[in-house]
């Protein structure tokens, strides 16, 4: 759903991985650890995880954090990273605060065997996006936001 | 060895989500040296061998090999290439230094 809703609200915000264009997001622990960190992308990493086990179905409740930073560009000699950076900030603000805030659940488990995403009958649905302070690294500046997700735990998840 | 990925598979919600793995290739890199660092290690790879590698895997540069790159396999252990730099003289490049990092243990 972010994915989609940034490739759609900026379809200039690519990257190129292993050879193939790709919408600018990505998860990190789902790509090849590296050095280098690709900017002028939104990279997702999964923090702490919690399920309360008090209701009928269990919620789970996950911790998202999303990392971006901007070089700005080298034609303006990176003098407009402060504007590309506000720009992210933007399309993350947009594509996760817009509604609905929340949309079905599904099971990707058989894409490893060729198969095709299933439905659930449950939903998944996330807070606001809270931005968090300005990081200033040698050439670039960035920022750290966090998003809450929450979903039910349905019968043979884990 | 260089380990290399396979090209990723266009608009793949699996390898995106990290269902479905690439395939990966081990390269020959000779001739190589090796350099101790503080807390780092340098290897020195031939340019010749590099260019070799670049346009049999027609890879626009070496540059972009080394980042597509996994690492550099040395007995078994995978290390992690932090940065690459081409030493040149005459408009060629006749060596490629690569900073590589153990895996932490």
């Amino acid at each position: 759903m972010l994915r989609s809703r940034i490739a759609a609200a900026n379809p200039e915000r690519t990257i190129v991985l292993r050879g193939v264009i790709r919408p600018g997001v990505l998860v990190e622990e789902n790509e090849i650890v590296t050095a280098i960190t690709i900017p002028d992308c939104f990279r997702l990493r999964w923090l702490d995880a919690t399920v309360d086990a008090a209701n009928a179905l269990p919620v789970a409740t996950l911790t998202c954090e999303v990392l971006y930073e901007s070089a700005g560009t080298p034609g303006n000699a990176g003098l407009d990273r402060g504007r590309l950076l506000t720009q992210m900030d933007a399309e993350l603000t947009a594509a996760v605060n817009a509604t609905p805030q929340q949309t079905a659940k599904q099971s990707y488990a058989a894409l490893a065997n060729g198969g095709i995403a299933t439905p659930l009958t449950t939903n998944i649905w996330w807070s606001n996006v809270a931005l968090g302070p300005l990081i200033v690294k040698a050439d670039r500046i960035g920022r750290v936001a966090k998003i809450v997700v929450m979903s039910c735990e349905e019968a043979g998840e884990l | 060895m260089l380990r290399i990925p396979a090209p990723a598979v266009a608009n793949s919600d699996g390898e995106q989500l990290g269902v479905a793995t690439p395939q990966f290739q081990d390269v020959d890199l000779a001739p190589v040296a090796f350099r101790k660092l503080e807390k780092t290690t340098m290897l020195l790879v031939s340019g010749n061998a590099v260019q070799s590698i670049v346009g049999s895997l027609q890879f626009n540069s070496a540059e972009v090999l080394f980042e597509t790159a996994v690492g550099v396999v040395v007995d078994s252990v995978l290390y992690t290439i932090l940065s690459n730099t081409a030493s040149t003289s005459d408009g060629k490049t006749y060596v490629y230094s690569l900073e590589l990092r153990a895996p932490d243990r």
